[in-house]
């Protein structure tokens, strides 16, 4: 990992603020940069504002203040930016959220035919691959409720790299799963860091955390606690907060 | 699971049952004799036939009951598609981001569902009609379509609303319009589950329709109050009458249960 060259700014987030109405602040000032072929792993203790900060990298929140760029896209109310950038970033959501009246499929070619509006040979040549890389070309045919929790969540995986994403959102990925299913999907997370797909990962998986990530970012109160390289991050965390947390964790 | 069914039914033999129907069948016979008797009403079954269909010159010809009730069909299936449309049309209003189109679809529900069905008959027939040139037919139609789309909104944003928000996160993340989403996402699955709903209001629709007789629209019952006027045969047209109706209602009930099992066999449970 330690050679791994990583590209330019691709993700540049500027003093965004987030409040849910009746909520505390679910960030706060908060500010971030991802180059090309990162993986960011962001931690922090539930209702850190982990999750809203994925979110709205891709538009599912909307931010109050602050701004937001992907590959030179500005995140603002012009639509047209909105839908150009959820074409490039990809999203896996803890409850997978595939859909339950498509097959796996015609889960992955959906989007590839509506939005990038390839040819549905073309598309269902792609989504197969994926498949098989996912390590379950032989689902094809199912519909996601007759998968188990890992198999629908390595289909998800496949659904958003379908679109040919330049990002990867990663919304605790592997929460929802029984522990003997976490290490398939977390197999093929893995391998998508090592192709060199840009990541920012939400997870409570330390060990994946140490191995596949670059940078580490502890959240807290929707604001940054503490962030720098995996490795100092976990030898020698600088705050004192971050310090208890991983004692809490690891 | 199948066997606490199978005992909980064994225990009665299918013979009680047929035989409690008929006994009650039996009794509600008996009443209505007996009150017909008292009233001295003479029955005439024999000569209602007729008015069902009639053979001569060597084909069968459909009576004036057939024909009212093939013009309740046309109403009905015209108001159907109609009632539908505005009842998809009217919820995604209400669930959309433009506060004109929600406030429009407001006005149009609380303005439909709090005045009687008779009276928006008579305004479109008697108010509307003159002025947009509308025949008899065309204002029965309107007039349905428009009371019972009112209902049926409020069923499509029942079956809307109850689909998860993941599956609109996840559309939307793939970069889906609203509109790719509402097409092939959102709206497939809330028909499975409103497909329930959505036939009783079928049936209601085969039911208000009755009312257009009140326009002079000649359908099933406007026939049946025709014949009666001119043969006195009240109870035997409208038992008639009554039994058509149910019969098309109760075929529609079992042509969407037979649909809805087939939605369940695709793998994909309804919840």
């Amino acid at each position: 990992m330690d050679e791994k060259l990583l590209g330019e700014e691709i993700i540049a987030v500027n003093h965004v603020y987030k409040t849910f109405p009746g909520e505390v602040c679910a960030l706060s000032d908060f500010s971030i940069s991802v180059r090309r072929k990162e993986v960011l792993v962001v931690i922090g203790p539930s209702g850190s504002g982990k999750s809203t900060f994925l979110r709205c990298l891709n538009g599912l929140e909307e931010v109050d203040k602050g701004s937001i760029i992907i590959d030179g896209i500005p995140l603002d109310d012009d639509k047209r930016n909105r839908l150009e950038i959820r074409k490039e970033v990809g999203m896996v959501f803890q409850s997978f959220n595939l859909f339950p009246h498509l097959t796996v499929l015609e889960n992955l070619n959906l989007a590839q035919i509506l939005v990038r509006k390839t040819s549905r040979k073309e598309a269902t040549d792609f989504s197969m691959a994926l498949l098989t890389k996912v390590g379950i070309p032989e689902k094809a045919s199912i519909f996601p409720n007759h998968l188990s929790g890992g198999q629908q969540q390595r289909v998800a995986i496949a659904r958003a790299m379908a679109m040919m994403p330049k990002v990867m959102l990663f919304d605790e990925a592997t929460s929802a799963l029984d522990p003997e299913m976490t290490g398939e999907v977390l197999a093929v997370m893995k391998q998508l860091a090592r192709e060199g797909m840009t990541m920012v990962v939400v997870t409570h998986e330390m060990g994946f955390a140490r191995e596949v990530s670059d940078r580490m970012v502890f959240m807290e109160g929707g604001r940054t606690v503490e962030e720098g390289p995996t490795e100092r991050f976990f030898t020698n965390p600088k705050q004192e907060r971050t310090r208890l947390f991983l004692s809490q964790v690891l | 699971m199948s066997f606490i069914k199978a005992s909980r039914y064994s225990k009665r033999s299918p013979i009680v049952d047929v035989a409690a129907f008929l006994l009650v069948m039996a009794a509600l016979t008996w009443v209505t004799a007996t009150g017909t008797a008292k009233l001295g009403y003479h029955w005439q079954w024999y000569r209602v036939p007729q008015y069902l269909l009639t053979y001569e010159g060597g084909r069968w010809l459909a009576g004036p009951l057939i024909d009212g009730l093939m013009i309740t069909f046309e109403i009905t299936g015209a108001s159907l598609i109609l009632a539908f449309s505005f009842g998809l049309i009217s919820a995604l209003s209400r669930l959309s981001d433009s506060y004109l189109a929600r406030m429009v679809a407001r006005v149009y529900l609380e303005l439909i569902r709090n005045t009687p069905l008779l009276v928006q008959l008579f305004f479109i027939y008697f108010v509307m009609a003159p002025i947009f040139d509308l025949s008899r037919f065309a204002s029965a139609v309107l007039a349905l379509s428009l009371f019972e789309g009112a209902y049926a909104s409020e069923i499509f944003r029942a079956g809307i609303v109850s689909i998860h928000k993941g599956q609109w996160e996840a559309a939307h993340s793939l970069g889906l319009s609203t509109f790719d989403t509402y097409r092939r996402i959102i709206l497939p699955q809330a028909i499975r589950r409103i497909l329930p709903p959505l036939t009783s209001q079928a049936i209601s629709l085969v039911k208000d329709s009755a009312l257009v007789s009140t326009i002079a629209v000649y359908d099933l019952t406007m026939r049946g109050r025709e014949i009666i006027s001119e043969t006195f045969l009240a109870f035997e047209i409208w038992f008639t009458v009554a039994t058509i109706y149910l019969v098309v209602t109760v075929s529609l009930s079992i042509v969407v249960s037979r649909l809805e099992r087939r939605f369940s066999e695709t793998g994909y449970p309804v919840e």
